[in-house]
Formats: C-alpha cells, sequence, structure tokens
C-alpha cells in the first residue's frame, strides 16, 4: 500500500513539473477581456522599433496586448515550437526556405484572397510563390533588404575614384585602393554566412534566366552554372586584408566604420550596425556590378520580414488587425525608416542618401530574388562557400555543392 | 573484476540476515529508500529515456521535423548515412579530437593534481584557481577565447612581430581544431584534477615511507606506488573524458560554429544543426541512434580493458 502512494507521489511530483513546462498557453487572458497575441519575428535588430510600433498600437486598442518574441537561432526555436503544436499567432520570417517550409507544412493561413495582398507589390508576392514553389500565397511581404556593395565615400573622394558600373571596374577601382596601401574589401569569412550576399549578387547575374525553372523540373545546375559566380568570389579575395579569414561580421562592421576599408560588401541590413559602431562615416550603396553589362544587373532584393498568420491561431481577428496595423503608412514608413530597409508595400520609398544609388534600380523594377533562398537548408552553401575563399579550389566548391544539393533533394 | 564484484555484493550478503529478523523495520526503511531513488529515475525516464526511444522511432521516418504527416523508410536513413562524406567526415574530425582531447587531458590534470596533492604553500589558493574553470559557463569561456584568438593574439602577434600569431587561427581550416583542443582541455581539466585529487588522498603515506627506506626514488615511487594505487581514479578518468570529448558540442557552437567549412563539426553539432535548421529531422535521429551505440560501445571497451590493467598492477 504504502508503496503505492509514493509511486504516486513521484508521478504527480514529475507531472507537475511537465504541466509547468506547457504552462504559457494557459495565459492567454490574464486581465478580463484582454486579448493577447504573439508577434514571432527573426529581425533581432528591429526589437525597439517593433516595441515602439506594439505600444503605439496598445494604446489605440486597449484590448489587445501583443506579445513580442525574437530569439536567437529564431529558425531553430520555430521549427521546434512548431513540431510541438505551439506555432505563434504572426510569424515573421524572411521570403527564404523557413517560410516554404512552413508554408508546405500547412502552418499559414491561405490568405490569397485576401485584400491586403492589394497594397504589396505584386513582384514580391510572385517571389513568395516562386520560393515555396507553391500558387496559394500564405503571407503578406513587408520589408525587404537589398545587396549591394556599401562603400566609404571619404575614401573614395579622397582617392578621386568614381562608382564602378561593371565588374572590370570594380576590380580596377579595387586595384588603385590596393596601390594607395588601403584595404579595397573588408572580408569577414569567420562568420560563414558573411559569404552569401555576395554569393548571391554574382550568382542571380550570372546563373542564368532558366536556373529556376529547371529547378523546378528537377534538374539543379549549379554544378555548372555557378562556375562564374565561384570564379569571381576567389578574384574578390585578393582585395581583402590578411587577417580575413579570421574576422567575424561584428568586428567587420565596426573595422569598417572606423574607415579600414574602402568597401564593404553586405546587404544594406549591416548600415545601421555600422552607423551605430561610428555614427560619423559616410556610408553609400551601389549596385554590385556582377557582369560587364550595366544595362542587366540586377539588384539582388530579397523579402526580409513577412507577416504569415497561424493557420491554428485562438484570435486571427485580432492578429490581422495588428498586421493591417504594421502596414498603415506612417508605420511602414517609420519601420523601414528606422531599419534602413525598403518597403514591399506600394507607394512607400526609402529616402534615405545612403541608399539612393539603389533607388534607380528599384525604380525601374532590376531586381532579382536571393538564389540561396532556393537552396535547400540541409544543403549549407555557406559553409562550402567558406571553404572556397579559403581554399581557393572552384572545381572543388562546385562538385561539393552540387552533390551535396542532388544528396538532401533524393533524402526528401 | 572480481575483485570489485566481491565488494559491491558484500553488504547484501551481510544484511540478508538482519532482514529476515526485522522484516517490518527494513520494509519501511525500504520505502524511504525507494522515495530517494524513484522520483529521479521518472524524471530521467520522461524526459531522457522517452525521449531518445522516439528519436529511435523517428529515425525510420522520412520526418523533416515541421510537418503533420510522414511515412516509413525502413532503414533508408541508415544506408544514406553511410554514403553521406559529411558525416564520416565528422567521425574523424570528432575521433581525433576526442583521443587527443583524452590524453592530454588525464596526462595535465595528473600531473596538475600531483602538484596540488604535495605540501606546497597556497595550496587551496592553487586548488580553487584549477577548479574555476568548472563552474564557468562553456558558452561564456568560448566567448572570451573567441575574443582572445581573435583580437588579442593578432594584436600581440603585430606589436612583437609573431608571424604566425597575426592571424586568427580560428578561421584556419587546419587549425581551428587546435584552437578548440586547447580551451576544451583548459576546462576539463578542472574537473578530472579534482577526481586525482581525491584518489591520490587514498594513497597511504606509510608505503612512500616504506619505499625511501628502500632507496626508491621519485620517479619509482610513482610508478610502483601511487600510479597503481589510483588505477580506478585513472580508468574512470579515461572513459569519462573520452566520452565528454567525443560529445564536444558547446565549445565548437561559441567558437568556429563548425568552420570554416566543416573543418571543426562535430557529430554532436551535425546532428544539431542538420536535424533542427536543416530539416533532416529523421536522418540525423538515425545518426544520433548510430552515435549512441558507438559511445556506448566504447565506454564498455575502455571499461573491461582498463579494469583488467588495473588488477594486473
Amino acid at each position: 500500500m504504502k508503496k503505492t502512494v509514493s509511486l504516486l507521489a513521484a508521478g504527480v511530483l514529475s507531472a507537475s513539473l511537465l504541466a509547468g513546462c506547457g504552462g504559457g498557453e494557459a495565459e492567454g487572458s490574464k486581465e478580463e477581456g484582454v486579448v493577447q497575441i504573439e508577434f514571432f519575428h527573426h529581425k533581432r535588430e528591429a526589437i525597439e522599433t517593433i516595441d515602439k510600433l506594439i505600444a503605439k498600437f496598445e494604446a489605440e486598442n486597449p484590448n489587445i496586448d501583443v506579445e513580442q518574441a525574437s530569439p536567437p537561432e529564431p529558425s531553430t526555436v520555430l521549427r521546434t515550437r512548431v513540431s510541438k503544436a505551439d506555432v505563434p499567432d504572426i510569424i515573421g520570417v524572411g521570403g527564404d526556405v523557413t517560410y516554404s517550409d512552413l508554408a508546405s507544412a500547412g502552418v499559414f493561413a491561405d490568405i490569397s484572397n485576401d485584400s491586403s495582398l492589394d497594397k504589396v507589390q505584386p513582384a514580391y508576392v510572385q517571389m513568395l510563390k516562386d520560393v515555396s514553389g507553391l500558387e496559394e500565397v500564405y503571407a503578406i511581404p513587408y520589408a525587404t533588404n537589398a545587396v549591394g556593395v556599401i562603400y566609404n565615400k571619404t575614401i573614395f573622394s579622397e582617392l578621386g575614384l568614381e562608382i564602378p558600373k561593371t565588374w572590370d571596374e570594380l576590380l580596377s577601382v579595387s586595384k588603385v585602393i590596393q596601390d594607395a596601401g588601403k584595404i579595397p574589401f573588408f572580408h569577414t569569412y569567420k562568420d560563414a554566412w558573411t559569404t552569401l550576399p555576395s554569393f548571391n549578387a554574382l550568382a542571380a547575374n550570372t546563373q542564368g534566366e532558366d536556373f529556376y525553372s529547371e529547378l523546378n523540373n528537377g534538374k539543379i545546375l549549379a554544378g555548372e552554372r555557378y562556375k562564374e559566380a565561384a570564379e569571381k568570389m576567389v578574384e574578390l579575395t585578393k582585395f581583402g586584408h590578411k587577417n580575413q579569414q579570421g574576422v567575424a561580421y561584428n568586428d567587420g562592421n565596426t573595422a569598417f566604420a572606423n574607415g579600414e576599408a574602402a568597401m564593404y560588401l553586405q546587404g544594406i541590413w549591416a548600415i545601421p550596425e555600422i552607423k551605430k559602431a561610428n555614427p560619423e562615416v559616410d556610408l553609400g550603396v551601389f549596385p554590385f556590378p556582377a557582369t560587364n553589362n550595366p544595362e542587366e544587373i540586377k539588384v539582388v532584393s530579397g523579402v526580409d520580414l513577412l507577416f504569415g498568420m497561424s493557420a491554428a491561431s485562438k484570435h486571427p481577428e485580432e492578429a490581422m488587425k495588428f498586421v493591417e496595423f504594421m502596414m498603415e503608412e506612417e508605420n511602414a514608413k517609420q519601420y523601414i525608416d528606422e531599419q534602413n530597409s525598403f518597403s514591399a508595400l506600394n507607394g512607400i520609398a526609402q529616402e534615405d542618401p545612403t541608399v539612393s544609388d539603389l533607388q534607380a534600380s528599384f525604380e525601374k523594377g532590376a531586381l532579382t530574388d536571393f538564389p540561396d533562398h532556393y537552396i535547400p537548408n540541409g544543403v549549407t552553401p555557406d559553409k562550402t562557400l567558406q571553404t572556397l575563399v579559403l581554399e581557393k579550389d572552384v572545381d572543388a566548391f562546385l562538385k561539393k555543392l552540387q552533390a551535396d544539393w542532388e544528396k538532401v533533394q533524393s533524402r526528401k | 573484476m572480481k575483485n570489485s564484484q566481491i565488494t559491491i555484493e558484500k553488504p547484501p550478503i551481510s544484511s540478508a540476515h538482519s532482514v529476515s529478523k526485522r522484516k517490518k523495520k527494513v520494509n519501511s526503511r525500504m520505502i524511504a529508500f525507494y522515495l530517494m531513488v524513484l522520483p529521479a529515475a521518472l524524471l530521467f525516464f520522461v524526459f531522457h529515456t522517452f525521449p531518445a526511444l522516439q528519436g529511435i522511432y523517428y529515425s525510420f521516418t522520412n520526418w523533416n521535423g515541421i510537418t503533420l504527416d510522414y511515412d516509413f523508410v525502413g532503414f533508408k536513413n541508415y544506408l544514406n548515412l553511410f554514403q553521406d562524406p559529411a558525416v564520416i567526415d565528422s567521425y574523424v574530425f570528432t575521433f581525433k579530437f576526442a583521443i587527443l582531447a583524452a590524453v592530454f587531458i588525464n596526462i595535465i590534470s595528473l600531473a596538475i593534481a600531483l602538484g596540488l596533492n604535495a605540501k606546497i604553500k597556497g595550496r587551496n589558493l592553487f586548488r580553487a584557481v584549477y577548479f574555476l574553470p568548472n563552474i564557468l559557463s562553456v558558452l561564456i569561456v568560448g566567448f572570451i577565447f573567441n575574443y582572445v584568438f581573435t583580437n588579442i593574439l593578432p594584436g600581440l602577434g603585430e606589436k612583437y612581430g609573431i608571424e604566425f600569431l597575426t592571424t586568427n587561427i580560428l578561421g584556419n581550416a587546419n587549425l581551428a581544431w587546435i584552437g578548440i583542443l586547447i580551451v576544451f582541455i583548459w576546462q576539463a581539466c578542472a574537473f578530472n584534477i579534482i577526481l586525482y585529487l581525491s584518489g591520490l588522498q587514498t594513497v597511504p603515506t606509510e608505503l612512500y615511507e616504506a619505499s625511501s627506506l628502500d632507496g626508491a626514488n621519485n620517479w619509482n615511487q610513482f610508478w610502483k606506488i601511487t600510479f597503481p594505487v589510483i588505477a580506478p581514479f585513472f580508468t574512470i578518468n579515461m572513459v569519462l573524458s573520452m566520452k565528454n570529448s567525443l560529445m564536444v558540442f558547446d565549445h565548437i557552437v561559441a567558437m568556429t560554429g563548425g568552420g570554416p567549412g566543416y573543418s571543426t563539426t562535430s557529430i554532436s553539432l551535425l546532428i544539431y544543426n542538420g536535424g533542427f535548421s536543416g530539416g533532416e529531422f529523421a536522418f540525423q535521429s538515425a545518426n544520433a541512434v548510430i552515435y549512441f551505440i558507438v559511445i556506448m560501445v566504447i565506454s564498455v571497451f575502455q571499461l573491461k580493458v582498463l579494469q583488467k590493467r588495473e588488477m594486473d598492477m
């Protein structure tokens, strides 16, 4: 008898511990009539901006309490939560494989016919369709980013340099900077992902028009079509600095902010970070001159933040209300101003002089999506690229990337 | 082996007599003991064994970690495992790392423990200093050393003209593992020193006195007296340090993230990365199952071999 009692006691003890883990869900309505919704997003840089917007929203809607969550490793956290059916009401991710996986898994509510989509530039809605390979739309594109060459205007004017418009000009400008005893590019290869922005710009402009359509037919062309991009990546390593394989992104931002190099191959998301390190630095961004045909060069721009609504949300109306609030012109403008990004919505322009050189590409629609958004997650092209810029072996790179991609594809 | 069995079985045999005499009292005492043991066992089962069993189950499916449905694929994941160069590379790296780490950790820990066991000045202070790395968080230690390797060492190299220091070794595909190894050993030694220290305190001082009368020098004393007496501690230290090194994860996350390229991707890191963010949950579950078996076999093998050696000494 006593034994059973003790067993029961132990059972209750462990059960209560288990209950403690799942406690978060029951907190839904702490106060009378106040609905709590959760906004999970991957823009850790934007936490402050979103805090401000949430405060404004809650002032207008006192009966809705928006909870912001933006952990490190957002993709991993989100996948873990989805796998145990604990899906946030609003999910803010990029228009990449995470979106496409979640969309295919049926996590998002279908909003293909929602009127909010009319406010969005059609090109970005199309990107979501392309990247997921689905006809339905499961999220609203909100903010977009772009990859270019960030340059230090002070150094450029000191050396009397013009903005390069072609690949050859980019190389000759780099040569001049190097001969003047300065560093042309501040590479940060210690963080594998920092190889991706320049690779994306190069691959998007050289992989060929039919790359994605062939991919949708099940044909992976990485091995042959990425050759030019890979060769150019190797070329760029020659204009770096001595410790380029040992410096990571954050240190690179600081070094570039302090004028240690003339150019920085990053997305525009790096600009707020660079300015944080040195508010005085005079920066500009020009389109990445990936080829020698300036008419055809496209700027890589993707959906940086989209809003997906959980299909299982208990408060879909309140969640939609918050998304609509974020899309109001004033608020969308505040977001892109503070985040130095571009808006996916019609008629909201980024007026910051830093990125004015990119504006022309945006106006004439010379935009293309990030090629790595189409590479399945298990392939990890960033690591293979990191090896490429260290070993400079183009053939080995192409072979490995092709093999990895085929391997992941065949396991599905 | 026999020796240890006898010592383990002794208490139940001698108490068997008393059990029959005072059965009732013992029974109530037993309940108290069960109360001490059962909750932990239950928690262990719920949070450790059960997820592990789930992992085995998923390793036979094609689940990617988020979809609602999945199919059974039999042994496909296991077959793919042996053809995947990424998996094979990570095994090579992990074993190279673990063997070197286990050897160095034991040599260094034993040397330091001998020093800390001697009657030196400030002995307690030194003991505290050497134990300190054990209570620091691995991630924080990793980030600190990351900073040292990235900024401080290249700075020193620049200043004094030492060429090989001027670049960050964590960014060098051939050397990055050495940087991680140094930090790993530094931190792992703390715990092994404590174990060796407690072992050294079991060595009877009379043995040293008697042997020095016979004219044995320090070297002989160490190999003929100290080492055989602390042999069980050597066994457990070897097994533990080997097992911990095989499961190296946090240090790598904090210092290189598995790079440059894949050069420092340990098996644990590969399972984590591929399984959670890479959408290969089932495949990496299979990897984890195989790895569990490998570690178990190695640990049992080590125990058998080293315990046999204990008896020979």
